[in-house]
């Protein structure tokens, strides 16, 4: 059953998600299908030009149609995210269940890398990474998936700790069900209003980890176009050309506001449900 | 002027859940009209959903979200509650009214002593002196029965046992000295000899104090010792009223006759027949010098318990709390290491347990967990035979194959404990071990699980271990019991001489506590 109020909360959460989120997806589709102009062409003669007819969004310092590479941007955007979170989630889920769910010395081991990992600042690690294997946008992404997986690791094995003394589990292990199908089939569907919002959070600050390494130069390299990318490469011409900062920037927040939006969506229709 | 003064009147009180959707809904609550006189102990009974709690919550002023009075008014001494500010009507809990609820697990922040859980209660009703205020909660913990109130004072919660930590509960709503006392099933995760304790405290205090209480329960047992006056509960509304004399010997509608019915699970009314046993075979599961322990503890929780079970027996294993009853099917079930040998002839063994809502997974549907079984054994099947095998494994608890796509907090207790019962029985083991499958349940409910437990064992010849705290079932149903007391048997032996000549001090003591409990003519 569900209440009124938080079922209309939840539903306003998600519509507001959907519609910031929509934007960005649509600029994803568009850079796939209708890009006006080629992202990565520049042109002499049409330097920094304002917001016009023919540049929907203005030119840049090397004369590229900035609507072009905010389309082109936002794939990579979304690209980077949803992998670094699928790495994560992966090696989170990979590393949180069992060592939840069997505590003890697996436990130990398994929490000691996770918390290793977690006493550093997570973007330092993922620029030393970065650093030392070479400024690539894969880099970026195995390297943030790493940071960001002992965070779903600690999701997990808290809600395994949790789960395995309930009856259902303990059923389970009567009925001789193996550990591992315990873990994944009767446990992990349940951590869902947990792992969730969780993930979706997580591609928001996935996306803004990234927009800094890239404005570091240590992300998206040139010439490819990242939102953080764009915001770095215009630092000279805040005042001068102020469209090359806005739409950059809007996208961005369209993205983080939409993702967290939809987490507490997620998050409140969850909560609002109850299983008794 | 009226013979009684009521100090709460309930006036044709109707409470419904409107949503967006659907703003007129079927009342949960239906003109309501009861008062409670000063000093009485009213207690309201009837199965779950019947909107026994609803009314309690709606006195005390503690109603879920979403919940809405639509109609009628509660005046507590001539103050109408349902037009109060909500500032005021705060004050009135804990000073006026106290509310004692069902689960004393939760009731009490973990983090907290003993002390420190009441002294808060005294704190936050503007008790300044802390001297002042220590003396009060030691003299209430001393009041509550507590032979010692400093150690008690300086205890964790977790340090307690569910009968202590009632106690405390008892303790903390007294402090303040109500006039209204609402206790929402005190003693229904509590076992006999507990429940006695607790009853026997509440009693002692509602005297001592003057305090009028009002006593939910679906256990009519404990109605039938505490109470004044009885109200039956059904659908929202009052079906019946009377004192409890009366309404137990003489109950006017037929109802409230159902419900005492099932209350005694007379095995005649319910037609229950068990199979006959045969001792001369060998026996499904034998059990020799089992031992075991928590991790965490350094002495034994099981200390030498040895058993057997016979094919086509019911088993009744019976003990007062903390005994080690269900380490002790643990360790049958295979779910914790222990010494000593146990050797089953069936390689699957059912298992039923307590609690219907933590028994089923919540995120999978029926069908799913009809088919684990399955699965977990490495059972191959066509689609058609899976569907087969899991609409029989459902009509055999009386189910309907339409549940099959169901989710379990869209089921009943009830039936959340047939879908526990049907997931054992489609493996057909030759043994069920079911630990306490009655006890959350209310009286209608367990009847009806008592009786398809009673007719699988008749049909199938499913052997059971039955552990309960009831010793009533036990007597109607189990052919031969044992007795446990701190970690090993104590007793065993034929039911019908365990029962009437215990030899052993806990049979005694769990044998008593019933007669206080059910009466003398109830164990006939």
């Amino acid at each position: 059953m569900q209440s009124k109020a938080s079922s209309f909360r939840a539903r306003t959460f998600f519509i507001t998600g959907a519609v910031f989120l929509g934007i960005v997806l649509l600029a994803f589709v568009m850079s796939l299908i209708c890009s006006p102009y080629d992202p990565n062409a520049t042109s002499a003669r049409e330097i920094l030009l304002p917001p016009s007819g023919a540049h929907l969004f203005g030119t840049d310092n090397f004369g590229r149609d900035v609507f072009s590479r905010i389309l082109d941007a936002s794939k990579y955007t979304i690209f980077i995210s949803i992998a670094g979170v699928a790495i994560a989630l992966f090696l989170g889920v990979l590393s949180g269940l069992p060592a939840g769910y069997f505590g003890g010395f697996p436990d130990r081991v398994i929490m000691l890398f996770n918390n290793s990992i977690m006493c550093f600042p997570g973007i330092l690690l993922a620029l030393v990474a970065v650093a030392v294997f070479g400024p690539s946008m894969f880099n970026v992404v195995w390297a943030l998936g790493l940071v960001f997986a002992p965070t779903f690791a600690r999701v997990c094995r808290a809600g395994a700790m949790e789960l395995k003394t309930r009856d259902f589990i303990m059923h389970a292990k009567v009925m001789r069900v193996k550990p591992v199908r315990i873990m994944y089939s009767h446990i992990l569907p349940n951590l869902m209003p947990q792992l969730l919002p969780a993930t979706v959070i997580g591609l928001a600050n996935m996306t803004l980890f990234e927009s800094g390494m890239s404005y570091l130069g240590l992300g998206v390299q040139p010439p490819d176009a990242s939102f953080g990318k764009m915001l770095a490469d215009c630092k000279a011409y805040v005042l001068t050309a102020p469209w090359l900062v806005i739409f950059p920037s809007l996208m961005l927040i369209f993205y983080i506001l939409g993702l967290y939006f939809l987490s507490e969506g997620i998050r409140v229709s969850y909560s609002g449900r109850s299983d008794s | 002027m009226p013979r009684h003064t009521h100090i709460v009147k309930v006036h044709h009180l109707s409470l419904a859940f409107p949503t967006r959707h659907d703003p007129n809904p079927e009342p949960v609550l239906k003109d309501i009209d009861f008062g409670i006189r000063d000093g009485e102990i009213l207690g309201l009974i009837g199965n779950s959903g019947s909107g026994k709690t609803m009314t309690a919550m709606a006195i005390a002023g503690l109603l879920p979200e979403g919940a809405v009075i639509t109609e009628g008014s509660i005046k507590f001494a001539g103050e109408d509650l349902t037009a109060m500010k909500p500032r005021r009507r705060r004050q009135m809990l804990g000073s006026n009214i106290g509310v004692i609820f069902q689960e004393p697990s939760t009731a009490l922040d973990p983090l907290m002593k003993i002390g420190t859980n009441l002294d808060e209660i005294l704190l936050t009703h503007g008790m300044k002196d802390k001297a002042e205020r220590r003396k009060r909660v030691l003299e209430m913990l001393g009041t509550c029965g507590f032979a010692d109130p400093e150690e008690i004072y300086s205890r964790y919660p977790h340090q307690l046992s569910g009968g202590q930590r009632q106690r405390v509960l008892i303790a903390g709503a007294a402090l303040l000295e109500p006039r209204l006392l609402i206790c929402d099933e005190p003693t229904s995760s509590l076992d006999t000899v507990t429940t006695i304790q607790i009853l026997n405290l509440l009693k002692e205090i509602c005297h001592k104090m003057h305090m009028t209480v009002l006593f939910i329960s679906h256990d009519l047992s404990a109605v039938r010792n505490f109470c004044d006056r009885v109200m039956v509960m059904r659908g929202g509304e009052i079906v019946d009223r009377d004192t409890t004399q009366e309404m137990l010997l003489h109950p006017r509608s037929g109802y409230t006759a159902e419900l005492l019915t099932n209350a005694r699970l007379d095995t005649r009314m319910l037609g229950l027949e068990r199979a006959t046993v045969d001792y001369s075979a060998s026996p499904v599961l034998v059990a020799r010098d089992i031992t075991a322990r928590y991790d965490n503890s350094s002495s034994n929780v099981l200390k030498g318990a040895s058993l057997e079970i016979y094919p086509r027996e019911m088993l009744g294993l019976i003990g007062s709390s903390g005994c080690g009853k269900t380490t002790l099917v643990k360790t049958l079930l295979g779910l914790m290491p222990h010494g000593g040998s146990i050797t089953c002839s069936d390689k699957q063994t059912g298992a039923v347990f307590q609690d219907p809502v933590s028994c089923l997974n919540p995120a999978h549907t029926i069908e799913w967990h009809l088919l684990e079984p399955l699965r977990a054994a490495g059972i191959k099947l066509t689609k058609e035979e899976r569907r087969k095998r899991v609409a029989s494994a459902l009509q055999d608890v009386g189910m309907s194959p339409e549940y099959l796509s169901r989710k379990p907090r869209q089921l009943s207790g009830g039936q959340r404990q047939r879908i526990a019962i049907a997931m054992s029985l489609i493996l057909e083991p030759s043994l069920i071990v079911a630990d306490e499958p009655f006890s959350s349940l209310d009286s209608s409910s367990a009847s009806e699980i008592l009786k398809l437990l009673t007719d699988i064992n008749r049909e199938r010849g499913t052997s059971f271990l039955l552990i309960t705290h009831n010793i009533h079932i036990v007597r109607q149903i189990c052919p031969r019991v044992i007795v446990m007391d701190k970690g090993s048997v104590c007793e065993e032996g034929l039911t019908s001489e365990v029962l009437s000549d215990p030899k052993s001090d806990a049979a005694r003591k769990l044998l008593h506590a019933e007669s206080v409990l059910h009466g003398e003519n109830y164990s006939e």
